[in-house]
């Protein structure tokens, strides 16, 4: 992640240029502050310990234990709960109970897992997950791309009243919306039906997201305008421009958003709780909350366990995505 | 469109000017459901969702000969079952069919936030009207003498005791407890014996407040007194203090209570089905749940009745309501109660609807035959279980020592007044005295006392 | 005036909320050296008064691709603000028609013995979060930044937590604290000879054990956030230090912090709005208990919306809500003079 800003306050957007940054030839770009000439490169090649310090032996010593420490506590809080779910899936509950510690001592229990995904049902809580995080992300690229180019490349002249509003929705906590939105599902306006048990009622008010609409905006200012201007002479129709050269230029914010919106998805849970009230249609974390009532501890603990599978195989797998989005919003987890 | 703040203001404001529209013209539904010939629809809660088949054709077979004895009455079957859950969400979201059932705690709270239908002319003219166990019915009637819910099953409050742990502490589980004394011994024998938690109460929620106004019953006290419209709180009286008291004993003294204190219906269910709880109370027709969704083994499940002490000493009962959703027509409350008498009644005084009933519930693997109290009198229910006596699947022995003995017992409804309210005052109450060694009972509930005086002063 | 807020939980999180980036905060700033410093130089288009120059000009176009905006934030953002307003001066079950009664939702909140509570216990649950939850992240990601080799590792492991779902996180860590001498905490910690604690059974350890809890779910996220900062902290302002004889830790004082205290300052206060909305995990680990020790605003508004009276009373948890939005939507409006104050220096 290569920056360049001196300003003591951008941390983070300086992080969000850092994404930005990959859009293809950001010639025009505007820097709050005073631009600072030449300072990329690899940003590991000193930090605030100076290669001088490193050669110092004390220094050296006790920098390295100090980061030995750390990665084993890291390991500690980071893996050994992952780990010790992974094991309790397949214990058996009167083990896990007597010696949750304890690795195997009466041998595995399978059959937890088994029995958490078909005598439970968990597939289709696991399906509902998987389409409403699916949903939500279509309907967010849907909203922020078409928002994004409107705001800040057709630019109409209610586009700044548009601009204000959604940007005025940032100052809104979410706690307002709770009720209300509640009962807009309920009954929605104009239509007057309601959306209560269908996955609509989340995928549709999860497109008013006026952050993700921002950094698409932000995106798409530092999109040389010459491009469009030619593609304009040339008699290209907004539409074209939107598919043909918006849109494949767009891969890196489309990226980001997805991450964002994916993760939220997956981790929703009072909002789906409300909307959803059905198993038939609830997703895991709706659900899971139940079963601890009803369902035997062991396959509960697997059912956990499934539950916690596909967001760290998608971690594992776009790990560069996710610490590069989380760099830039944090917004992932709440 | 000079400067966005100004253009924000204008648009904002106009937006609010729609939204007072929106929301002023957003009033009451009709209830409609009238076709063109006349038939009124009726939507009624059929089956638990995933019930097997076969409990379907027969359900099937009811609404056929429902419909063919009213014409012009048209059947719209909905699976549903109740959940505490879920429940809210489907009132709020408005999808609740007209004839749908809610458990007796609910009533009140249903009845005055005015979501349900007065129903009062058309019960009143049903021909066993005179029949209802006045005490059971006054769970869906309002102040006035308004009836709002017609009572489907009622059960009374009940110790629940695990069988197994009672044989494995050595105690015999033919021989349960009968005094409040001998509660506190076995849970102790149980609690050093076994591991388990001896003895247990539901603490969160609502749930907390309900079962100590059961201990609280038990005990001789109760929560509230009406005197005209004036509705004076009782939270502080000897009873509720002697039955907290019975719980700080066991927890801080005989430390039989074991380590986790935060419980609600479905959590302690859980624990007690997998052996974790000797003893709690709760309803008599808890068993279906253990069994069905807590898999507990239905050897281990044993019931008595509860110590009552004192002249009043009573126990809590409680039930199912059958009710009509609020946005009923008149014709649609007509309906409805005639579909609540063949379907829900019929089965206390017909015999072959009462075996046609039985049939269904056995094929849908629900219980049969769980201790029950009378929504009649008890000879009728006498009878009607003499006519099912095949279909019984609870195992009757084990059941004994509560049903033997739980005609004998005062039946008494829960409060009336902000029943939910007063529930979740009293909760935080016992959580105290489970989790705090120095919690003040005295200070506790005359704060808890206040505390509900001012929400029944505004009512 | 824009300022982030937590976004993608409906504020059911402590936790570290999504961050706009400050650009935002300045290219529709107030002052007019900025603006023009930051937004690109508009292009100038003559209104189109005549509808076919108007549809000529792409006016039809524009609209449709501002159609989904308009629509959804329409319906699900700015209809319910505005809904949440007239309810919180309205009676109303959803039968009936809504009446008007004034204030009187806003006395019943105040006069609730349990709003007091809950605002307490959800000022202690921030503090508390402050806590544990600042310095923890900020120490990792300064030592993480001197990490030479596996740099991937330690931020894989760090935001791992993260990447589990919150409602399985809690549901786990309610079971590690089970109170009982078998439980997973217990145990561990019977191996030195310490407890059993009772944890969340304790209306005095149940908040700290909770928010022990979603420090450990949420620093991930804010030690990745840091890091991020750390980076763009300039290499030479380090030499330069070192010219005037600074070692490591006064490197640290005097170069790294001040370099930090922008995004130290917007964590800080993104962190205090999402708290005051922290839901899940009190509700699934203690539901507030014990003897109401954790229940917080936003599950009061929940139990007055959806639980205890079975979603009477609409009243009175609009108006709670709408009084805790204003108290942060002025805590932003803090924020954003502290920033725009942070700018000017």
């Amino acid at each position: 992640m290569t920056t360049t800003s001196t300003r003591s306050d951008a941390g983070v957007a300086v992080t969000a240029d850092a994404v930005l940054d990959t859009a293809p030839a950001p010639t025009r770009r505007r820097r709050l502050g005073k631009k600072k000439p030449a300072a990329a490169g690899p940003s590991d090649e000193r930090g605030i310990i100076s290669t001088n310090e490193w050669s110092r032996r004390g220094i050296r010593r006790s920098a390295n234990g100090i980061q030995i420490t750390l990665l084993v506590l890291l390991a500690i809080g980071g893996l050994g709960p992952i780990l010790w779910l992974a094991k309790a899936a397949i214990t058996p509950t009167q083990d896990t109970l007597r010696t949750p510690m304890a690795l195997f001592p009466n041998g595995f229990a399978w059959d937890n897992v088994s029995k958490a995904w078909t005598t439970i049902g968990l597939d289709v809580q696991f399906m509902n997950t998987v389409w409403v995080a699916l949903g939500v992300l279509v309907m967010q690229l849907v909203v922020t791309m078409t928002a994004g180019y409107v705001l800040a490349i057709l630019k109409p002249a209610y586009a700044k009243v548009l601009n204000a509003l959604v940007l005025a929705t940032l100052f809104v906590p979410s706690v307002v919306l709770l009720v209300p939105l509640y009962l807009t599902i309920l009954d929605v306006p104009f239509l007057g039906i309601s959306l209560q048990n269908t996955f609509w009622a989340v995928w549709l008010p999860a497109g008013a997201n006026a952050f993700n609409i921002l950094l698409v905006k932000r995106f798409f200012e530092n999109l040389p305008p010459e491009i469009f201007e030619a593609a304009r002479t040339e008699g290209a129709g907004s539409f074209r421009i939107f598919w043909q050269i918006v849109l494949p230029l767009s891969k890196p914010i489309i990226g980001v958003v997805s991450v964002f919106a994916v993760i939220a998805a997956w981790k929703d849970f009072l909002w789906p709780k409300l909307v959803l009230a059905l198993p038939e249609v609830q997703p895991l974390s709706v659900r899971l909350p139940q079963l601890q009532q009803t369902i035997d501890l062991g396959t509960y603990l697997a059912a956990l366990a499934i539950s916690t599978l596909v967001p760290i195989v998608l971690f594992i797998i776009f790990q560069g995505l996710f610490l590069k989005s989380a760099g830039m919003g944090g917004a992932v987890k709440g | 469109m000079k400067s966005p703040i100004k253009a924000l203001t204008l648009t904002v404001s106009a937006l609010a000017a729609i939204g007072l529209l929106a929301s002023c013209s957003n009033g009451a539904n009709p209830g409609g459901g009238e076709s063109a010939d006349g038939q009124v629809e009726l939507s009624v809660v059929s089956l638990i969702p995933g019930t097997e088949q076969a409990a379907f054709d027969a359900f099937n077979n009811q609404v056929k000969q429902f419909e063919k004895a009213n014409p012009d009455i048209k059947i719209k079957p909905v699976e549903y079952e109740w959940k505490a859950d879920t429940f809210p969400a489907l009132l709020a979201g408005g999808t609740l069919p007209i004839v749908y059932t809610i458990p007796f705690t609910d009533g009140q709270t249903l009845i005055e936030n005015g979501q349900i239908a007065d129903i009062t002319e058309e019960v009143k003219a049903l021909p066993f009207y005179d029949k209802f166990n006045k005490n059971v019915l006054s769970a869906g009637t309002d102040d006035k003498g308004h009836i709002f819910a017609v009572p489907r099953e009622a059960y009374g409050n009940g110790l629940q005791y695990n069988r197994d742990l009672f044989t494995q502490a050595g105690l015999d589980p033919d021989k349960p407890p009968t005094t409040w004394d001998e509660v506190r011994a076995a849970a102790k024998t149980i609690s050093e014996k076994t591991g388990a938690a001896g003895y247990m109460q539901m603490t969160q929620g609502a749930t907390g407040g309900w079962q100590t106004t059961v201990a609280t019953y038990a005990h001789g006290g109760r929560m509230e007194e009406i005197k005209g419209d004036k509705v004076t709180a009782t939270l502080d009286t000897d009873a509720t203090k002697k039955s907290l008291q019975f719980l700080k004993d066991l927890r801080w003294e005989d430390n039989s209570m074991g380590s986790n204190f935060l419980y609600d219906w479905g959590t302690i269910n859980k624990a007690f089905a997998s052996g974790q709880i000797g003893m709690f109370t709760g309803g008599s027709d808890l068993y279906t749940a253990l069994i069905r969704e807590n898999q507990m083994d239905p050897a281990h499940y044993g019931i008595t009745t509860l110590p009552l002490e004192g002249k009043d000493g009573a126990v809590l009962g409680g039930g199912t309501l059958s009710v009509v959703n609020g946005k009923a027509s008149e014709a649609q409350k007509k309906a409805a109660v005639k579909w609540i008498n063949f379907y829900y009644l019929q089965k206390y005084l017909d015999k072959d609807a009462a075996i046609t009933d039985a049939k269904t519930l056995a094929a849908a693997n629900q219980a049969v035959g769980t201790p029950a109290l009378p929504i009649f009198d008890k000879a009728t229910l006498d009878e009607s279980r003499e006519w099912i006596k095949d279909y019984i699947n609870v195992p009757q022995d084990q059941v004994a020592p509560f049903t033997s003995k739980i005609f004998d017992q005062p039946l008494v409804i829960e409060p009336t007044k902000s029943t939910q309210d007063i529930y979740g005052i009293l909760s935080p109450v016992v959580q105290a005295v489970l989790t705090d060694k120095n919690a003040d009972i005295d200070a506790l509930l005359k704060q808890a006392n206040a505390d509900a005086q001012a929400v029944l002063d505004r009512g | 005036m824009r300022t982030p807020e937590p976004r993608a939980g409906r504020g059911d999180g402590p936790s570290i909320p999504a961050v706009t980036p400050r650009y935002s905060l300045v290219q529709e700033g107030t002052a007019a050296t900025m603006t023009t410093l930051t937004k690109p130089a508009p292009t100038k288009r003559r209104r189109a008064r005549n509808p076919r120059t108007w549809l000529r000009g792409g006016g039809l176009s524009n609209l449709l691709f501002a159609a989904p905006m308009i629509i959804i934030f329409g319906l699900f953002s700015f209809y319910p603000i505005i809904r949440a307003f007239v309810m919180s001066f309205q009676k109303t079950n959803l039968i009936a028609d809504p009446q008007w009664v004034g204030l009187l939702n806003f006395q019943r909140v105040l006069e609730d013995p349990v709003f007091w509570v809950a605002l307490q216990n959800t000022g202690w649950f921030a503090l508390l979060a402050l806590i544990f939850g600042y310095p923890i992240p900020l120490i990792a990601a300064v030592l993480m930044s001197e990490v030479r080799r596996a740099r991937g590792l330690y931020s894989v492991l760090a935001y791992l937590p993260v990447v589990i779902p919150p409602v399985v996180a809690v549901l786990l860590w309610k079971f590690f604290y089970d109170a009982g001498p078998n439980g997973v905490f217990n145990t561990m910690l019977g191996w030195v000879g310490l407890g059993p604690f009772p944890w969340i059974q304790d209306a005095t350890m149940a908040m700290p054990s909770i928010v022990l809890e979603a420090t450990w779910a949420a620093a991930g996220g804010t030690i990745i956030i840091y890091l991020a900062a750390l980076t763009g902290v300039a290499p030479e302002l380090y030499d330069a230090a070192e010219i005037d004889g600074a070692g490591i830790w006064r490197k640290i004082w005097h170069v790294t912090l001040p370099q930090l205290r922008g995004v130290l300052l917007i964590t800080l206060i993104l962190q205090i709005i999402g708290t005051a909305q922290v839901f899940l995990e009190p509700f699934l680990f203690t539901d507030g208990g014990p003897a109401n020790s954790t229940v917080t605003l936003l599950q009061l508004i929940y139990r007055y919306g959806f639980q205890n009276s079975l979603g009477g009373n609409y009243g009175s948890a609009t108006a709670l809500s709408v009084m805790l939005a204003l108290f942060l939507a002025l805590l932003s409006f803090v924020y954003f003079r502290l920033t725009s104050g942070w700018s000017k220096n």
